[in-house]
């Protein structure tokens, strides 16, 4: 049951970094100072499906307080800066994208985009945080808190919200040789090349540094899994890179969507049984079952929510197939 | 600095921000789902502008409904660890049934609508804005459900300190749920319809194009906001028993069963200040005035006739200074619900002291200007937009344009690849 729940919970979680990733990659991407009618372009070719995609990470955490209750407690508080960091991001993409075509001079527009570049910044930066000091444990206390934020800032920290950075942008980009209209995704096709390229770079430093860091080594119940599945995530980008070179965009889109999902994988596998690995106190470790609610709450959940995935995945696959293939001219510009 | 306090003055600010939009936002999805219903029955492009023009403002509303949203779920976790630690088995399940079959529903369905004018059939067009404002509602009742339990605690029991669920029809049952709900719900319905009530009068009062859309939206906005203030009132006042039964201490002043209740806290968890701040019934007395205020909109109701109420022109200016009155009577009325049950987060079961985060003082004073700098400015932002496409008129809003033509709002047209 747990186990069930703490899937459920990955899935929502990385769904969201696959889909909110792609949104923040374009966000990045707005950065690029390109002219005003590309960054709508871009900006559109994300439309119908930016609403249904943060809601993915508002569904992870409704999962994360209902199934995982002290987990959501200790996981957010113990996070503070990094939680808060990526919470100003999707706050700052999320009215951004929604507001930015509302005022018609151009100066306004540019500066939302700057605001949608920032806030994306920020978004990958904080996840990348989060996902980093899950995997190199917290200062958890026999008492159940976890103790301070300074155990945060490590350098094993910082690379891993840099690779973050550097695996949305690449998937943004090759997002949109997937979306924009055939001359204009190919156009984009060297950059999205270049930057997952950078996004092996940057996803090989951390987790050199990852092994290099006594934390985290000691945090990996399971070290042999975390270290395939990081070869995965290489070998995803490598995958997406040499498709983007035979134009097979489909392909490459699905290969940094895997590369996007996997760093959650990793964190749950590496982990398990536990799921937050204390520094100080190997007892006070917190094991999923132990973080999950109590079983009539998860029974209870079980009977309301789990008939309605269909429907909830249905919907979204609904939008996705609506709005399938390249934006054209009969294609609605409203971002 | 107080951890406490700055943790509350964040929720405090969050919450209040949050139900300014998300009132505006239950309250003209209602009002569109008739718009648009009647434009796909009647084939009349009369209804399809009126649409098109409210769906913007809805639209344009909504983000920062969402925005602040999003906040205050994190909080909970992020300054209110205690709340999941404790309370989480039972608190947690309808906020996770809010996010999973509510939410994450409604703004998918959302992104459809907005960008499947021109490219669905009608039909299913509108059966998405259907769906956005049923589970906008099913998003307003496990709110409420979850909020009731905090205001009268049901349905579990307490094992080695920690809350555990025993029976969830209890939540539903809640005698603090069902008629704040109705007020709740009503209290949305009249803020959105004066809403579209003033900004129809604005655009009469000053003459602009499209005179009959106009009147027709401000019959619409003046007969949901005349009924809404009946029902408003009838919940209100409807609320007071069932509330008081459960929560003694809540409206102020001392009665047997208030004092009864704050000797047993005594015994159970130690002395201390259990009654609630006298601010929060000072601002219901305020809320109620407001109300007794916005009953007076039975008497437009019959200026309707022939058009009375446009000819007068003064009942237009009476309808624009009366938009902001919902949004003060709000804010009021939840200050009561929420500063009333002080100083429980779970009433007479988890004291907020024990349910906030172990944060440093300065990292929370970070999280609350920082947050409430960003959400107030995106909020008057959001409003300054608002009113400016509410004073553009239904000429061209971008929500529903062709797709062929070019942007009127753009100041050069920019090519989308077409």
């Amino acid at each position: 049951m747990e186990l069930a729940w703490y899937a459920l919970l990955g899935l929502f979680f990385a769904g969201y970094l696959v889909l909110g990733g792609y949104d923040y990659g374009v966000g990045l991407l707005l950065a690029r100072g390109v002219d005003p009618a590309r960054r709508r372009a871009a900006l559109n070719a994300v439309g119908p499906f930016f609403l249904g995609n943060e809601v993915w990470l508002v569904a992870a955490v409704g999962i994360l307080f209902g199934a995982f209750p002290v987990l959501e407690g200790e996981l957010l508080a113990g996070s503070y800066p990094a939680v808060l960091g990526a919470l100003a991001g999707v706050i700052l993409v999320t009215a951004g994208v929604q507001l930015r075509s509302r005022p018609a001079s151009r100066s306004a527009r540019a500066g939302w985009d700057r605001v949608i570049a920032v806030g994306s910044l920020l978004a990958a930066l904080g996840w990348g945080t989060v996902l980093a000091g899950l995997l190199q444990g917290v200062p958890l206390h026999a008492d159940g808190h976890v103790a301070g934020v300074a155990h945060l800032f490590t350098p094993f920290a910082a690379a891993t919200a840099l690779a973050v950075v550097a695996l949305v942008a690449a998937h943004g980009a090759t997002f949109l040789t997937l979306r924009l209209p055939a001359a204009e995704a190919d156009r984009l096709r060297p950059l999205a090349r270049r930057l997952i390229v950078a996004a092996v770079i940057a996803v090989a430093t951390a987790a050199a540094v990852g092994l290099l860091s006594d934390r985290v080594r000691a945090a990996a119940q399971r070290p042999a899994i975390g270290v395939l599945l990081a070869i995965l995530l290489v070998a995803a980008l490598l995958v997406a890179h040499a498709a983007l070179g035979r134009r097979r965009v489909g392909l490459a889109f699905a290969a940094t969507a895997t590369a996007l999902a996997l760093p959650v994988v990793l964190v749950g596998a590496t982990l398990w049984p536990y799921v937050l690995v204390s520094t100080v106190d190997p007892g006070a470790s917190l094991a999923v079952a132990d973080a999950a609610a109590s079983a009539p709450t998860l029974r209870l959940l079980g009977w309301l929510a789990l008939p309605l995935l269909p429907a909830l995945l249905g919907f979204q696959a609904m939008c996705w197939w609506i709005f399938r293939g390249r934006t054209d001219g009969r294609a609605a510009v409203y971002w | 600095m107080d951890t406490l306090l700055l943790a509350r003055l964040q929720f405090a600010a969050t919450a209040s921000v949050h139900f300014l939009f998300v009132a505006v936002t239950l309250g003209l999805v209602t009002l569109l789902v008739g718009l648009q219903t009647a434009w796909v029955v009647t084939g009349n492009p009369r209804w399809e502008r009126l649409t098109r023009f409210w769906g913007q403002l809805y639209v344009i509303n909504y983000v920062l409904g969402i925005a602040t949203g999003i906040v205050m779920e994190f909080q909970f976790g992020l300054n209110w660890s205690g709340l999941s630690r404790y309370v989480g088995n039972v608190f947690g399940a309808p906020l996770a049934i809010e996010t999973l079959v509510a939410f994450f529903l409604e703004s998918t369905f959302l992104g459809m609508w907005i960008f499947g004018w021109h490219r669905l059939r009608r039909g299913v067009h509108l059966a998405l804005l259907w769906g956005v404002a049923l589970t906008a509602y099913a998003s307003a009742f496990w709110i409420m459900v979850a909020n009731s339990w905090l205001q009268n605690p049901v349905g579990y029991e307490v094992r080695d300190g920690v809350a555990h669920l025993t029976d969830f029809s209890a939540l539903l049952t809640n005698p603090a749920l069902w008629t704040a709900l109705g007020h709740v719900v009503s209290a949305a319905l009249l803020t959105g319809g004066l809403l579209m009530a003033g900004i129809s009068a604005w655009h009469l009062l000053r003459r602009t194009p499209d005179h009959d859309l106009f009147r027709t939206s401000l019959r619409i906005g003046v007969v949901t906001a005349t009924l809404a203030i009946s029902l408003v009132q009838g919940f209100g006042f409807a609320q007071f028993r069932p509330v008081g039964a459960v929560q003694p201490t809540k409206f102020g002043g001392t009665s047997p069963e208030a004092e009864a209740l704050v000797a047993e806290w005594t015994a159970r968890f130690g002395p201390g200040d259990y009654l609630p701040p006298a601010l929060a019934s000072v601002g219901l007395g305020f809320m109620i005035l407001i109300g007794f205020g916005l009953g007076l909109l039975w008497l437009l109701l019959p200026l309707l006739w022939r058009d009375w109420i446009i000819r007068l022109r003064f009942p237009l200016w009476l309808l624009m200074l009366a938009v902001p009155l919902p949004f003060v009577a709000l804010i009021l009325g939840w200050i009561s619900r929420e500063v009333g049950r002080q100083p429980w987060v779970a009433y007479g079961l988890l004291p907020v002291d024990q349910a906030v985060s172990p944060i440093s003082g300065w990292l929370m004073a970070v999280s609350l200007t920082g947050f409430t700098l960003l959400l107030g400015t995106l909020a008057v932002t959001n409003w300054v937009l608002l009113a400016r496409h509410a004073a553009r008129g239904a000429a061209d809003p971008a929500l529903g344009r062709p797709p062929a033509q070019p942007a009127a709002d753009d100041t050069r047209p920019e090519p989308t690849f077409a």
